[in-house]
């Protein structure tokens, strides 16, 4: 089988590499890449530990094959992160402990991203929603819920600071 | 963009550290040069005769050490050992048959196809009544039943004018941790080293080394970042014999990482038992006696928890409650399904499942509040069970947690009101072991069992740091690895915080003692200039209680959909060595109580075909599905030197009886099963 | 778990997909947003081996009004059909169905054209279109036809499309000045399989009598069925308790579920009678806020 040239742009960097079209982009992204930090958790697309940013639109990276990341921006887990420093996401789950085992967190986060992107302030129940594609088995998904709704304060209260107004935290 | 982060990264413990930035080490992320996938052939028949194996590896190639027993009794016991290839005959659907390698998974999953077998279907015996009624599944067995026996002591029916009976089952469940199983092996001409997602190493080890016919000196298991385990990644499983085997044989590493599928069929099984119970009263509420019988579908070996499972369950059928007399029989059967396991509760939350919904029917019986009757079936002073559990004083942790959950005034503001009661005896015996060492001015810490999420470093430095004043982030916590620790038990049955976090004091006031006898006394300093290595195996003998009591409060939908609007907890935890953690572990077993109850089956056909094909069908919740959870915990130190009690499965305990009740309140429907399915209660 | 090889096209234009199809007789399977194609790839029970990869074909992503119309092209994801303003105000059944559909992950990639083509019976659009009385606009090498909803879907996994022809554009018709419709879905738990779903499309005159029902099924039967004793039923008849009851009935008798791992046969139907009730009346709230 031929391989199919591909040319996309991962946490920031144009990578080309050559695929076989049946590798799919999760694979792609942990073996070709060497970005473990996405993981694979089922088989059916159901539990969402591949979840990573295609365009910015948070996706199953097990339900999409590599070729068709071909011109694509991909967003990991590891590109969050910028020199060292953690993103106000990463920053709230640590805060709000939300994590147990770790297996599930980057397709949590990556999500949260997406979701937090969309909807700045978002609910309650409108967290919940937004997180039926990823499954967790370790916290009870509380201390997730509240780390998002913390992340989303502090994105918020960074956005305000950056119009140059002080907001208390 | 400016970050509010002000702790130094170094500070954290390991797993708050690297999570977040997807810097783990899972085994599917070890990558070894050279390295060979493995792929299973797997059974598709429940039952059937295997006529021919072509291609592949299989039990033939493992040599007669290894082969399996597959086909005979064990020596004294009505029961078969698990072979690592099926050998003969296959038993369960998803059962090893054989194994082939490839350069990479894509490739070894193709392979697959490139072996035949040839199978002549047998009928499989599926459900425990039909173990109960047909022959053996294993030739030379008497029967299917592999263990029975007898707990407490028979006596004549008291006179009671109360006399309630009941039959109860807790459907067959996986473990589903997000992480499947995996293994990476590797073998240098001298040394096994293997790479294993886990909750013990050391239980890894001893079962190569027994399966393998390999000396301690020859292998080293070491435990990856484990993404979850709950019960099901204690013990040995065929696949890692065949990796090993496959590594030593090839002299390439080679891994093997777990489809969801397969763990769906082929990793163990946890609850899968059926409870009848009769209970005699008296008008005033006091069970006076209990007969019963567990039976646990044990699945188609001996291996895992089924032999013992029944008796276990058997032994804690009175609950919290003093109960006079007590006798009940214990029996486990064959299936044509994968063995059962360990899932977190293992056997406790079925015991108390069994006892809690006869409590609450003879309070409808007498027309008592639930808990009031609790009351007064609790005692006020210590003592031992007449199945052989000894039981601390009841009363005050329960009268206490009526008041801690707001019990009086929620039963009046709604009917659909469920209240449950436990005791937790947690997996004690036999003890733990524990290294500290101190080099370059830091202390790494080895313990015998090994931490799958409960973040164990957390109370490991904060406990090293009691003990010996050492600064928390200059501890740390390694992960499982039995080159660096000689000997252990392992992470289960509630118990690493108690045992292992006793045997890591223990170590630490060797540690003391040993500096003191250096440098003349004890200071951080002197020890953190010097080079120390202690060992301990610290033995527990005892038995410790952890009461607890959750609360539910539920609405039913017009379709039968429950909507579960209060979950709350109140459990004993001895002393909360970090209450995020305690907190954490609570919020998350309750996540898996309401799973239980509400959602999760590992359903099978009468061919002994999995109806269960993925984990959303196998009913995994969903942050929709699951409320905000209310917790609290009582600190009533235990004798340890820490003074924690056992926490890890008292939420998947209290959960599903509360829920159960609340539900049976709501819907007017008796309620003796789990799951529950919007049938049962439209 | 992975798919097995096959041999990859990502055309740009819609000609260059019919000579790949044509060149592949037969042989050839029609990749979107991969939503259904593959985990149907990784499951291996059937052998695809050429896949043709449409989502780059310019042109077929859109929402646009044309005359009292809206016409969406097959590509348009179930995410930009779910944020859509003219979706949720012209057609809530089809924000309905979108936002029900998996999870906003699969939402993502998944497309219209794919939910309706793939023919799996527990694809929520089919009922919806069927409800609606929307137009398939089918292309190939031979030219463009326009298919009626009613009579796409054929059986399970099978639909009115030949080998060659690809979805381009569903055309949603004009609305009434009283219109509207409501798609339910009850699911086992939050997951994705359901057990039964329902799409209610009601037209109404002046006076509050149905001048047009549209009703369509999910999940209860082996392919996405029209209720049409039901829809004939409303005809000529206003909203009222006994009307619903008996609407409700009817498509419970026109409905063909079967006892697997989501539910009994009864079970069943108890589901799909109860939220045909409830779209029902949630159509004409609907309908009477307009």
């Amino acid at each position: 089988m031929e391989n199919i040239k591909i040319r996309s742009r991962v946490n920031g960097k144009d990578i080309e590499s050559e695929v076989e079209p049946r590798k799919l982009l999760v694979h792609y992204i942990r073996e070709d890449l060497g970005l473990t930090g996405t993981h694979v958790g089922c088989d059916t697309s159901n539990c969402g530990a591949c979840t990573v940013l295609v365009d910015g639109k948070a996706v199953k990276s097990c339900t999409m094959l590599a070729v068709q990341a071909d011109g694509r921006e991909i967003t990991t887990i590891e590109g969050l992160s910028r020199q060292g420093k953690l993103h106000p996401i990463q920053e709230a789950f640590l805060e709000k402990h939300g994590l147990q085992c770790g297996y599930c967190t980057s397709g949590m986060i990556m999500t949260s991203f997406w979701l937090l992107r969309k909807n700045r302030n978002p609910t309650e129940e409108e967290i919940r929603k937004n997180l039926s594609g990823n499954l967790c088995r370790c916290t009870g998904y509380q201390s997730i819920v509240d780390s998002i709704t913390y992340a989303s304060k502090l994105m918020r209260a960074h956005e305000t600071e950056k119009e140059g107004i002080m907001v208390e935290q | 963009m400016s970050s509010y982060f002000t702790r130094a990264k170094d500070d954290l413990a390991y797993n708050e550290r690297v999570f977040v930035e997807g810097k783990g080490h899972f085994v599917d992320d070890i990558i070894k040069p050279g390295a060979l996938h493995m792929s299973i052939v797997r059974s598709p028949y429940a039952r059937a005769k295997i006529l021919s194996i072509k291609g592949g590896m299989s039990s033939k190639d493992l040599g007669a050490r290894m082969a399996s027993v597959g086909e005979g009794a064990m020596e004294g016991k009505n029961s078969v050992i698990q072979p690592v290839f099926a050998t003969g005959y296959v038993n369960y659907v998803g059962e090893a048959v054989a194994a082939v390698f490839a350069d990479d998974r894509y490739k070894s999953e193709d392979m697959l196809d490139s072996v035949e077998v040839e199978y002549e279907p047998m009928k499989p015996v599926v459900s425990i009544e039909e173990a109960l009624s047909s022959p053996p599944i294993h030739q030379g067995l008497r029967s299917n039943i592999i263990s029975e026996g007898w707990r407490g002591k028979e006596f004549p029916d008291p006179a009671s004018p109360i006399v309630l009976e009941d039959v109860f089952m807790n459907r067959r469940i996986a473990t589903n941790p997000i992480e499947p199983r995996g293994i990476v092996a590797d073998y240098d001409g001298k040394m096994l080293n293997v790479w294993i997602s886990t909750q013990s190493v050391h239980s890894i080890k001893e079962g190569l080394c027994e399966a393998l016919g390999l000396g301690p000196d020859s292998v080293r298991v070491m435990q990856a970042d484990t993404g979850g385990a709950f019960g099901s990644k204690g013990g040995l499983y065929p696949e890692y014999v065949i990796a090993s085997y496959a590594a030593m044989k090839y002299h390439r590493p080679v891994k093997w990482i777990e489809t969801r599928m397969e763990h769906l069929s082929s990793t163990s099984h946890g609850r899968g038992a059926k409870g009848i119970v009769k209970i005699f009263a008296e008008r005033s509420g006091r069970i006076t006696g209990l007969k019963g019988e567990v039976i646990v579908d044990a699945g188609a070996y001996g291996a895992g928890m089924g032999e013992f499972a029944s008796r276990f369950i058997a032994t804690m059928m009175t609950g919290p409650y003093m109960i006079e007399n007590a006798h009940v029989k214990s029996t486990s059967v064959l299936t044509n399904k994968v063995t059962l396991g360990p899932y977190r509760g293992a056997g406790r939350p079925e015991a108390s499942f069994f006892i809690e919904r006869m409590v609450d029917k003879l309070a409808d019986e007498l027309k008592v509040d639930p808990v009031d009757l609790r009351i007064i079936n609790s005692s006020e002073s210590k003592f031992r069970s007449p199945l052989g559990m000894e039981i601390d004083a009841a009363r005050p942790f329960l009268d206490q947690a009526v008041k801690e959950l707001d019990y009086r005034r929620k039963a009046k503001s709604t009917k659909n009101i469920g209240f449950s009661f436990f005791v937790l005896v947690p997996a004690f015996a036999p003890g733990e072991t524990a290294r500290v060492r101190v080099d370059g001015g830091k202390v790494s810490v080895w313990v015998g069992g090994n931490s799958h999420g409960q973040a164990h470093e957390v109370f490991v430095r904060k406990l090293v740091n009691e003990e010996l004043g050492v600064p928390e982030n200059l501890v740390t916590l390694y992960r499982g690895d039995t080159g660096m620790l000689k000997d252990g038990v392992g992470a289960w049955g509630s118990r690493s915080a108690m045992v292992g976090g006793a045997a890591v004091i223990s170590a630490c006031r060797k540690l003391k003692e040993e500096v003191t006898m250096k440098f003349g006394k004890y200071s951080v300093q002197s020890m953190l200039s010097g080079a120390f290595d202690v060992y301990v195996n610290e033995e527990q003998k005892g038995s410790l209680n952890s009461f607890g009591a959750n609360l539910a409060t539920v609405d039913i939908g017009k379709l039968g959909s429950v909507k579960v609007r209060e979950c709350a907890a109140y459990y004993d935890v001895g002393r909360a060595l970090n209450m995020d953690m305690v907190i954490g572990q609570i919020q998350g077993g309750m996540a898996q109580g309401i799973g239980q109850t509400l959602h999760e089956e590992m359903a099978f056909n009468e061919d002994g075909q999995l109806l269960t094909a993925s984990i959303s069908d196998a009913g995994v919740p969903l942050a929709e599905d699951i409320p905000n959870f209310e917790v609290k915990v009582a600190q009533n130190p235990s004798y340890l030197p820490h003074g924690a009690k056992g926490l890890g499965e008292s939420p998947t305990i209290g959960v599903p009886t509360a829920l159960a009740r609340a539900i049976e309140k709501a819907s007017g429907k008796r309620i003796r099963e789990t799951p529950i399915r919007p049938e049962h209660i439209l | 778990m992975n798919p097995p090889s096959f041999e990859y096209f990502a055309p740009r234009r819609i000609e260059e997909a019919f000579d790949i199809l044509a060149k592949h007789d037969g042989e050839a399977k029609i990749l979107a947003g991969g939503q259904s194609l593959i985990p149907l790839l990784k499951l291996r029970l059937t052998s695809i081996p050429y896949v043709v990869d449409i989502s780059r074909i310019e042109d077929m992503n859109y929402i646009r009004e044309s005359h009292n119309e809206l016409r969406v092209g097959a590509l348009t994801t179930i995410d930009d059909l779910e944020n859509s303003a003219s979706i949720r105000g012209k057609y809530p059944i089809i924000f309905d169905a979108a936002s029900n559909i998996a999870d906003p992950l699969v939402r993502n990639r998944g497309t219209i054209g794919g939910n309706i083509s793939h023919g799996d019976p527990s694809n929520d659009m089919p009922a919806v279109m069927l409800a609606l009385g929307a137009k398939f606009t089918i292309a190939s090498a031979r030219g463009e036809r326009v298919a009626d909803a009613d009579g796409f879907f054929i059986d399970a996994f099978t639909t009115a499309l030949e080998y060659g022809e690809i979805l381009r554009e569903i055309t949603l018709p004009e609305r009434g000045a009283h219109e509207a419709g409501c798609y339910i879905k009850n699911k086992k738990t939050a997951g994705d399989f359901s057990v039964a779903g329902i799409a209610v499309q009601i037209r109404f005159d002046n006076s509050g009598v149905i001048e047009k029902a549209g009703i369509g099924m999910t999940s209860v039967s082996p392919k996405p069925i029209r209720a049409r004793k039901a829809e004939n039923y409303l005809k000529g008849r206003k909203i009222g308790e006994s009307v619903i009851r008996e609407a409700s009935r009817l498509v419970v008798s026109e409905s063909n579920p079967s006892t697997d791992f989501y539910g009994t046969v009864e079970f069943k139907k108890q589901v799909l009678a109860k939220i045909t009730e409830d779209a029902i009346y949630m159509a004409s709230d609907r309908a009477e806020e307009n």
